[in-house]
């Protein structure tokens, strides 16, 4: 038997899904396709502009509602459980309130013998039951009882009661827990849905370029992935079905104002054009407040994100005040943006209202007009079987003036709904503003296998220039091996930082190529590249969390001995092992709680951990001691033996490990040699560089 | 290009908010940790959170206007309620069924009796005229028939984007926004707004205030996204608080005092008995609640805190992207940001479970009272006492109290809810601020002696001892170098003259005053700190420049940027002085940064300037330019220079020579290199062979 019932439900799961689920998938994912390409296109445009009023076409609302499908699809099943399970709770709901509503006032307040499904739900006998449920044996027993003809006795009236009360409460029960899962399921799902969007917005931030980074606020980005995204989960409730059941109410409230007479119709539809003029008026208006409330707080976000990462430049000067200042200037802008959109909203409302109101107000006079002549009503004379509404009366004027009330409100529902549909949709935008983007450094179609081992690294005759127009590199030849140590040197502002992030594929340049192995590195997979580069950048930035959480960082499952050696190395072991809970301390916001030679070192030794054939420090040691230093250096220099090392100093002293000095001045190496070949070069600029650092030197040694 | 599609549409499924490793059993127990490193102790008692109930009351004075307005318009709006429906009323019997209107006749309550003598005797259609005219009126003045006014916009599914609506919602019904619609309802939605808004706003920016004020060693404990989180999203919550306990219970006693009022002539016995039997529901209530509430305040609290722990790892991802990408940490740290996300959307998801144990306490409570009146009622029903209709009108009149008295009820527990959201903010609130650690008022004067470190000890607040018994004096008008192996205590040194750190032992005297004993802003305002590593704010370089010193005029900037070598690249932008900078400066290359940091930290004209390690950003021959200008320019300034170049430290009138956190020496170049074997000799040794190796 069991499995029996087992076969069965595999052949129905398996029918199901093969000619309803897997068709209905497949053609769901080929229209959103179609769609989602036609979407794209609508909402690629930024909404970063406040002064833009995005103009209003259906076309590009479609297209936020059809984008947000993707982010849908993996919860499709439990979106339309949800929507099943509504749908089985209310007919169940219905139908149990009909039956105890007939059961408490029909019989037991009026004392009537039961249907058998009424008794059989009370667990009550046959003496309860009406006689014509019976048969004549039964009706002989229920008889021989004393429990004649079909009235009930008080004690049984009272036991229908008791039972009845037990029911409720039961029920009640039972329906504030169906209630907490109709509100915890859909919960759950949209959450879902809501998350889904986040992550894809942070994946596609984490991968943008960093010229986009350095002009887009971090703030913006909170906001738009806390807020903005937010919007999404209300799109199939609110755009979608919300609507669909208004259209669906109207259409009836309309059919049986028509019904009552074509004059009432008529008018309510003629209400409709003004309230539809002044909303197409009002619409612009609308979605540019909109956008300016989302621009505005998107900028106290920023603002306030700011300020609290640069709290210590705050204090040094005292800028307290000016902070908060600033702070309340763009607070106030956002409150105010706020208001008015909300304004804009509520007056808009408001002039419907006064149309709407009018129009019932006056339909009621009419009524009562008609009503008082004794006026025919519209109503086709079949339905007389059903109501007595053929002419004008209390009743007739009760159900057409609730109608008409009905089809007004239904109306000015739909202005409002549209209303804040518009800021739905700009939310969304924005929200999708940042899937569009497109980073500017990608991955190529057909990647190349990334080789095994890196013999050179080259610059190939490199320009570059930054978004700005300021042009940094001026056709930078050089070249490193494995193996070497080449130093870049230069002035501040020369490049040197740069050259390094062309490398790592941060930006691309503008004309020339950076080969590895004599392959340009476009042809490579970006995560490919800067998985065999390890870099101690020059701002040395730690974060929040542990000490091994900050060597190890972007890796994953990393044995605690590796940290430990890269420590070692670094020269980090030493104080890490003197703090209180040693690899496992915490280091506070940003890696606060240590001296900046200390996060210096872990900085390097996060790059040293990463254990890759290219190593790039990037003034590794400028805040450590000279005792420190000459430390580090000598492990770095063991360690990176057959590595490619580019170091980037202004110290002498780091110079000197250096096997290959390139001297970068405007945009182009201007000398390139061994330091004692640079210092050969009479009127070097290198030499130049280094009799001046060595001012100092000479100075105290001259005492 | 198919693939492409494909690959761009898919969406990343492998974090949900499903939480595998957490019961929802787990949720509802205290203890939950998260990024939080100063507010731990997060659990609070039933009175503690009365208290923060009552503290929220304190920021009503900054609204006290607005306030009491509001609270007038929305008392005066009852009135129409109560002619409204004996309209509805008169129109039926009087209109369409013709009754004649006799004033004395009918079942009215006194209220309506001179509409009553207007209209007595008149024709039907005359009376609805008169009727419907006010109607129209009523309609353009309150909104009559047309409803209530709100502006609440969509939120999502979780505490922070609901934040918005409460600050600026006015949503119509939980006692925001108006009832009434019309003029009426457009002005008193208005100022329900304004008057949220305003309190909001007035609660941020003495947090934010707060915030900025905290002590420097408490900055190091605190993340940014979680002030951020609690300045933007927690603050709202305390004043919904204060509507809920006062506007809630006020309206409802009001609205039910005129129910019954108007109940009193028609059942009048029995409406008595019902309204006594209900009042019971609300201790019953308060008293059956008791566990939830601790429940709730603390599933409220932890998906606060998970939701600014989610707001830390983007905001930390944002400001440091290039780190991020440079390390190649991606991947990571997009799945560091999902878990979290998904645990605090998890977080918001459970804390509805309360609420459902609530409801069915409720309502196993509740019923013992229904059960009674059902079958008492019933009883007389079916002895015949009663009528049918009796038992309708009593149980309808039952079941509307009952919700009512629930409701009030269930305030409680809102308020609990809302309590632990507050509470986050008046944490931060409850913080001493740097300065209140000092004398405000007690102005200091123009610095002229100098500096006096006494026998000072310092350790910080997780237990690192970083500085034991220093004694030095730093006089104005000196140069005095700070040297000394990495991490040895020279920046923690630095930090005591502008009071960034305070002493645990010890003292420091400017002037002879114990900074301790005098108002901070007073010294803050002659130091000028300039940090080891730099931190510049994404705006112009001129309001770069004026954060430091609003007053700056443009040659007092230029004159600062030329001493710290600016002016050569500052030259160069497309914008000049304002040229705006990106994020956190980034569109400059790392020694510009450090270069315009130097900048603002000379364009304010302060007595005591630190500059900590100059070094990397600086040439030698600018470092030295720097130093000395800085000192002969006006001799009245103490300039101390942490540094490791010789060619500065030698600019130097005394030299400190620091380690472990101890001073080893102090004196001039000349005096240290006499000492055979002294440190400073050995340091300078030690730099001069391996920079001529
Ligand atoms: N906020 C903090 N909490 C706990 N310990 C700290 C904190 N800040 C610094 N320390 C510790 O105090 C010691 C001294 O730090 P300090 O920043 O004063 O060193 P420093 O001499 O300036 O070093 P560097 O040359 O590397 O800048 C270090 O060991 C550091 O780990
Ligand atoms: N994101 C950016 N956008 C525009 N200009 C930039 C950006 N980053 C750097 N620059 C400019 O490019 C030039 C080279 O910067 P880079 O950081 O490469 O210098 P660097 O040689 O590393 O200098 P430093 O020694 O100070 O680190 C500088 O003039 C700088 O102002
Ligand atoms: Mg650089
Ligand atoms: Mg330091």
């Amino acid at each position: 038997m069991r499995s029996f019932l087992g076969a069965l439900f595999e052949y129905i799961r398996a029918s199901f899904s093969h000619y309803i689920a897997q068709p209905t998938t497949k053609f769901i994912n080929r229209l959103v396709e179609r769609l989602d390409t036609w979407a794209r296109q609508e909402t690629a445009r930024a909404l970063s502009d406040e002064n833009e009023a995005p103009e209003v076409t259906a076309k590009r609302m479609g297209s936020v509602i059809i984008r947000s499908i993707p982010f849908m699809r993996p919860m499709f099943i439990h979106i339309l459980a949800i929507f099943l399970f509504g749908m089985f709770l209310t007919f169940l709901f219905t139908f149990t309130g009909i039956l105890s509503s007939d059961l408490w006032d029909n019989k037991m307040m009026v004392n009537d013998k039961l249907q058998p499904a009424q008794a059989f739900v009370l667990f009550v006998d046959k003496t309860y039951l009406r006689e014509e449920f019976l048969d004549e044996q039964e009706l002989q027993e229920v008889k021989a009882l004393g429990f004649e003809g079909n009235k009930l006795t008080n004690d049984q009236r009272k036991t229908i009661r008791n039972r009845m009360l037990v029911w409720f409460f039961v029920g009640d029960i039972f329906g504030i827990i169906l209630a907490f899962l109709l509100r915890y399921y859909p919960a759950w799902v949209w959450q879902n849905v809501n998350h889904y969007l986040r992550v894809a917005m942070v994946e596609k931030l984490e991968y943008l370029s960093l010229s986009f980074h350095h002009t887009n606020r971090s703030g913006d980005a909170i906001y738009r992935i806390y807020q903005d995204s937010s919007m999404v989960v209300n799109v199939l409730d609110e755009v979608v079905v919300g609507p669909l059941n208004d259209i669906r109410d109207l259409f009836i409230a309309f059919l049986f104002v028509f019904a009552f007479d074509p004059i009432l119709g008529v008018v309510c539809l003629l209400s409709f054009i003004p309230m539809a003029v002044i909303t197409a008026y009002a619409t612009p208006i609308i979605r540019r407040l909109a956008v300016r409330n989302r621009v505005t707080n998107s900028n106290l976000t920023s603002r306030i994100q700011e300020t609290f990462a640069a709290l210590k430049v705050v204090k040094a000067n005292n800028a307290e005040s000016i902070v908060v200042d600033r702070f309340d200037v763009d607070a106030h802008k956002a409150l105010d943006a706020a208001l008015y959109v909300r304004f804009g909203m509520v007056a808009l409302s408001f002039i419907v209202a006064i149309i709407g109101g009018l129009v019932v107000i006056g339909l009621e006079y009419l009524l009562l007009t008609w009503v008082l002549e004794e006026r025919e009503t519209n109503v086709p004379g079949w339905a007389v079987v059903f109501v007595g509404l053929m002419v004008w009366n209390l009743a007739a004027f009760n159900s057409a003036n609730g109608r008409v009330g009905q089809v007004v409100g239904t109306g000015r529902g739909f202005v409002r709904l549209w209303c804040m549909l518009q800021d739905l949709f700009i939310g969304l935008e924005r929200a999708f503003y940042f899937l569009d983007l497109e980073p500017k450094v990608f991955d190529p179609d057909d990647p190349l296998e990334f080789p095994e081992h890196i013999d050179s690294v080259a610059w190939d005759d490199v320009h570059f220039q930054y978004d700005d127009g300021t042009q940094v590199l001026n056709g930078v030849n050089l070249s490193a091996e494995a193996g070497k140590i080449t130093a870049i040197v230069g002035v501040t502002g020369s490049g040197k930082s740069t050259l390094m992030s062309l490398l790592l594929r941060l930006y691309d340049p503008s004309s020339g190529s950076v080969t590895i192995n004599d392959t340009d590195i476009r042809e490579f997979r970006i995560d490919d590249i800067r998985s065999n580069h390890a870099i101690a950048m020059q701002k040395n930035v730690l974060f929040t969390g542990k000490v091994t959480d900050n060597v190890a960082f972007g890796l994953e499952d990393v044995e605690f001995d590796k940290v430990k050696q890269a420590c070692e190395i670094a020269c980090a072991d030493e104080f890490i092992t003197a703090l209180n809970e040693g690899y496992d301390t915490n280091l506070g916001e940003r890696g606060a709680k240590l001296s900046a030679g200390q996060r210096q070192r872990l900085t390097i030794a996060r790059a040293v951990i990463r254990d890759t054939p290219i190593l790039i420090l990037d003034e590794p040691t400028a805040s450590l001691d000279a005792k420190t230093e000459h430390r580090v250096l000598e492990n770095l220099s063991e360690w990176g033996r057959d590595k490619i090392v580019f170091l980037i100093t202004h110290r002498l002293s780091t110079i000197r490990n250096a096997d290959n000095i390139a001297f970068l001045e405007d945009g182009k190496v201007a000398e390139s040699g061994s330091h004692e070949e640079l210092l050969e070069l009479a009127q070097g600029r290198y030499r130049r560089f280094v009799e001046a650092e060595e001012v100092g030197l000479v100075d105290s040694q001259v005492r | 290009m198919i693939r492409e599609f494909i690959q761009r549409r898919k969406v990343d499924q492998t974090t949900d908010t499903t939480q595998q490793d957490h019961t929802i059993i787990s949720g509802f127990k205290a203890g939950a940790q998260f990024d939080d490193r100063l507010d731990i102790e997060s659990e609070i008692s039933h009175l503690e959170s009365m208290k923060i109930v009552l503290r929220g009351f304190k920021w009503l004075k900054y609204v006290k206007a607005l306030f009491i307005t509001r609270w007038a318009m929305r008392t005066v709006i009852i009135i129409p309620g109560l002619f409204l429906g004996w309209f509805a009323k008169i129109v039926i019997d009087h209109v369409i069924l013709q009754v004649p209107l006799v004033a004395d006749d009918v079942n009215f309550p006194p209220h309506m009796y001179w509409l009553l003598e207007i209209l007595e005797g008149r024709e039907p259609l005359n009376i609805a005229l008169i009727l419907l005219t006010i109607y129209v009126f009523g309609l353009v003045l309150i909104g009559t028939r047309a409803g209530g006014t709100g502006a609440g916009l969509y939120t999502g599914r979780d505490a922070a984007s609901s934040a918005e609506n409460a600050v600026s919602g006015g949503q119509g019904g939980a006692f925001t926004g108006s009832e009434a619609g019309g003029i009426w309802g457009i002005t008193e939605w208005w100022i329900s707004v304004r008057l949220s808004q305003r309190y909001i706003n007035r609660l941020r920016t003495d947090l934010f205030k707060r915030l900025v004020r905290a002590p420097m060693t408490r900055i190091d404990d605190q993340a940014v996204g979680d002030s951020l989180y609690r300045t933007l999203y927690d603050t709202p919550m305390v004043f919904t608080n204060i509507t809920e306990t006062v506007f809630s219970p006020f309206f409802t006693f009001v609205g039910l005092g005129l129910t019954f009022y108007q109940l009193w002539w028609t059942y009048a016995e029995v409406s008595m008995a019902i309204v006594g039997l209900m009042a019971l529901m609300i201790p019953i209530t308060i008293f059956t609640t008791i566990a939830p509430s601790r429940w709730i305040r603390r599933m409220t609290q932890n998906q606060r805190a998970a939701g600014a722990a989610t707001t830390n790892t983007l905001e930390e991802t944002m400001n440091n992207i290039s780190a991020v990408q440079s390390l190649g940490a991606m991947k990571t740290e997009k799945e560091r940001f999902a878990k979290r996300s998904a645990h605090a959307f998890w977080r918001a998801r459970i804390s509805m479970f309360p609420w459902l144990g609530v409801g069915i306490i409720l309502q196993i409570v509740g019923w013992p009272l229904a059960f009674y009146l059902a079958w008492h009622v019933t009883n007389l029903v079916i002895d015949g006492q009663l009528t049918v209709g009796d038992f309708g009108a009593l149980f309808g009149m039952y079941m509307g109290l009952q919700g009512t008295f629930q409701g009030l009820g269930r305030l409680w527990l809102n308020i609990q809810d809302q309590a632990a959201a507050a509470r986050r903010v008046f944490f931060f609130m409850d913080l001493v601020a740097d300065d209140e650690e000092h004398k405000p008022g007690n102005e200091l004067g123009t610095i002229t002696e100098g500096v006096e470190i006494e026998n000072v000890g310092f350790q910080y607040p997780n237990g690192f001892v970083a500085l034991r018994d220093i004694n030095l004096q730093l006089n104005i008008g000196e140069v005095v170098a700070l040297i000394g192996p990495t991490g040895c205590g020279k920046t923690s040194l630095a930090y005591l003259l502008p009071a960034f750190l305070k002493p645990t032992t010890g003292r420091v005297l400017v002037d002879g005053f114990d900074v301790m004993d005098i108002d901070l802003a007073s010294l803050r305002k002659q130091t000028s700190y300039i940090f080891q590593e730099h931190f510049l704010l994404s705006e112009s370089i001129r309001s770069n420049l004026n954060l430091a010193n609003p007053d700056a005029t443009e040659a007092d900037m230029l004159r600062a940027l030329e001493a710290a070598s600016c002016m050569e690249f500052i030259r160069e932008l497309p914008d000049g002085i304002d040229t705006v900078l990106g994020r956190s400066g980034d569109t400059l290359s790392v020694g510009q940064q450090q270069r315009l940091s130097i900048a603002r930290g000379l364009v304010r004209d302060a007595r005591i300037i630190v500059l900590d390690e100059p070094t990397a950003a600086l040439d030698p021959q600018t470092e030295s330019v720097l130093v000395r200008s800085l000192r002969s320019e006006a001799g009245d300034r103490l300039v101390v220079v942490i540094a490791h170049r010789l060619s500065t430290i030698r600019q130097a009138d005394k030299i400190v020579f620091l380690d472990e956190g101890e001073i080893k020496e102090v004196g001039s170049h000349d005096e240290l290199m006499s000492h055979e074997d002294g440190p400073y000799r050995e340091f300078v040794n030690l730099q001069s062979s391996t920079q001529a190796a």
